[in-house]
């Protein structure tokens, strides 16, 4: 069964198509990017599998269920803003998802939070922005889900830190789950993708695995990316 | 063990070609046990998916086997690992007098200029620089 | 969950209202001493500041009353349909459970901020005889309702916890006819917060006229020449003058309870 299905979804703003007859499908085992320039819907499309958004017409499966409390039992996402209450500790933010999510491995969190040499008793407020984005992802990472929904998870954070995210996800990887992560800095993850799925003015532009790319076009996503954005 | 990526080739190929030249270096001894493929993908930060392939693909080429439960192991076959360093060397002056060609030299120039620049090498060792 | 969600919103609200009660009582404190001979004194520093911890007593009643309402108002927005509804809105709850839960913790608020003011009034009221007399007085009730016959004491009894009931309801509804206009608010695309403030008003508009239409079909219909022919004991009258307020504010509630649900769970557009 797949873990995201869509057929035909179109969400509007106003006038403005955020969303165009998107269909697609991700399967369980798969680590896919959903890449686009700005404003293309990548963060419309998370939002809409999350609930946060209602979409217009067509079908979304999030897990087998419409986007509801079903589903987000076993969806961990990723806002492309700071969602955690500033007022919180990080300590305070290990409780709260211990008691909503069952699958939450406070001991992994905890370990990332070392690693990364965070204060757990220091207020988000407090933190600079880098490391209350670095405190949420590891709170998200830190579940055992099915399906990741990551927006931006490496936009604003550091190289260093990028390639400890990078290489929690490749760690964190379960065949049983699917990873989707959003964003534009194609290079930089290129390598631990199975799939990308290109999306341009809300219509999906082509969807494919990452050596199928290499193999037919001789040429990495990143090159790809630029020709068929091309300004 | 550095891993290196270019952008032309597909992730496994590059995969498949830098596990071999592990094997025939000895970073990866022959009988010995390979990491988990989790582990492999995320030393070389790679997709676990894309690095499963390159392995099944050099288990298929029989330079490395799996043992049911105890996980993926080098060939003790020498010969093997031997041919395969043979054909990895073979690729690399393949690719050499490629470029030579490329910049108009001859074959004899080649082979002079080779021998050129190995005695230099040797002189070198010689007076221990 | 809805006992976790309870928890946690005790916990993000009572850092804000638990301050604000020691607040109310340190001033009541204050109010109570210069209540002693400081106010009048014959040293104008004396008496200008015990005037001052007056006033700030009465500043604290206010601000822990409007704290309790914008605390209500806030949390619902800011938790709910801004940043912070990026983490509530994607929990594994239900949006019934949402709304129970700020519902519940803001009528405990309202509740406890009552009690608080009517403690720091006694605080500040508070001499050497003012408990005794207070007890003696309460003790002069007990005797009173001793005195009065079954009928009476039960008939008492009940439209005490009408009236308590009455008080929770009203509460509830109050603060459901907010959330139902933020959220019908945010349901739209653009102008999110003007949206509700309108929403707000015409919601009262409707609900005053649909109010005045009950009255007037109740009157059409003969309810009130029933209730003059009937002509029920003054107790009676009370009772369902009560029963009726009581239904009243559930119907109200209801609709707006039905009206959020509704938009937080089939209209719901984050920005």
């Amino acid at each position: 069964m797949p873990v995201l299905e869509c057929k035909e979804l179109c969400k509007v703003y106003g006038r403005i198509p955020a969303l165009d007859r998107v269909s697609l499908t991700v399967e369980p085992g798969r680590i896919v990017g959903l890449l686009g320039p700005n404003g293309s819907g990548k963060t419309t499309l998370i939002k809409v599998a999350n609930g946060l958004l209602t979409p217009e017409a067509g079908y979304i499966s999030v897990c087998g269920f419409a986007p509801g409390r079903e589903s987000r039992a076993q969806v961990s996402y990723l806002p492309e803003r700071t969602a955690i209450p500033t007022w919180m500790t990080a300590v305070q933010l290990l409780d709260f998802y211990g008691d909503f999510y069952a699958d939450f491995r406070r001991d992994a969190a905890i370990e990332m939070l070392e690693h990364l040499n965070i204060q757990p008793r220091q207020s988000i407020r407090q933190m600079s922005k880098g490391t209350r984005e670095k405190v949420q992802l590891i709170m998200v990472m830190s579940r055992a889900a099915r399906l990741y929904l990551l927006d931006e998870p490496i936009g604003g954070v550091d190289p260093a830190t990028r390639d400890y995210i990078l290489s929690t996800i490749i760690g964190n990887y379960n065949p049983d789950a699917a990873v989707i992560l959003s964003t534009h800095l194609i290079a930089d993850v290129e390598k631990v993708l199975d799939d990308v799925i290109f999306i341009n003015q809300g219509q999906v532009v082509l969807q494919s695995s990452v050596d199928e790319i290499r193999e037919e076009k001789g040429m990495s996503v990143d090159a790809l990316f630029r020709e068929v954005f091309k300004c | 063990m550095r891993w290196e990526f270019s952008n032309d080739a597909p992730i496994y190929t590059q995969l498949i070609q830098q596990i071999k030249v592990g094997i025939v270096a000895g970073v990866f001894p022959p009988g010995e046990r390979l990491p988990s493929v989790r582990d492999l993908a995320t030393e070389a930060g790679v997709n676990p998916n894309t690095m499963q392939r390159a392995l099944a693909e050099l288990e298929r080429d029989g330079l490395v086997y799996s043992q049911r439960t105890a996980g993926r192991f080098v060939t003790e076959d020498k010969e093997m690992i031997r041919r395969a360093k043979r054909s990895l060397a073979e690729r690399h002056i393949k690719t050499f007098l490629e470029a030579m060609l490329r910049l108009g030299f001859q074959r004899e120039e080649i082979i002079a200029l080779l021998r050129q620049e190995l005695e230099e090498e040797k002189e070198y060792a010689g007076t221990g620089m | 969950m809805l006992r976790k969600l309870v928890k946690h919103e005790f916990r993000a609200t009572g850092r804000v209202m638990l301050p604000m009660y020691l607040i109310l009582l340190v001033t009541a404190v204050g109010a109570n001493i210069s209540g002693r001979g400081l106010i009048g004194s014959s040293y104008w520093i004396l008496d200008t500041l015990a005037v001052l911890v007056v006033m700030a007593f009465g500043f604290a009643i206010a601000g822990a009353c409007l704290l309790a309402f914008l605390l209500m108002i806030q949390r619902f927005y800011k938790n709910l349909l801004q940043d912070e509804g990026y983490l509530m809105m994607t929990l594994p709850v239900s949006i019934h459970q949402h709304i129970w839960a700020k519902l519940i913790v803001s009528t405990v608020w309202f509740i406890l901020t009552i009690l608080a003011i009517i403690i720091s009034a006694m605080v500040v009221a508070y001499d050497v005889g003012f408990l005794s007399e207070f007890f003696n007085e309460l003790l002069k009730l007990l005797h009173g309702f001793l005195k009065l016959n079954a009928g009476e004491a039960v008939n008492g009894v009940v439209v005490l916890i009408e009236g308590i009931a009455l008080i929770f309801l009203a509460m509830a509804a109050f603060s459901l006819q907010f959330y139902a206009a933020l959220a019908v608010g945010h349901s739209f695309a653009n102008h999110k917060l003007l949206t509700s403030v309108g929403c707000f008003f015409a919601i009262q508009f409707v609900m005053q006229f649909a109010t005045g239409a009950f009255f007037v079909s109740a009157d059409r219909f003969g309810f009130f020449r029933f209730m003059n022919r009937w002509s029920p004991t003054p107790i009676v009258a009370v009772h369902v003058g009560m029963l009726m307020l009581i239904a009243g504010t559930v119907i109200y509630g209801a609709i707006f309870y039905g009206i959020t649900t509704f938009f937080l769970k089939r209209r719901l557009n984050l920005e």
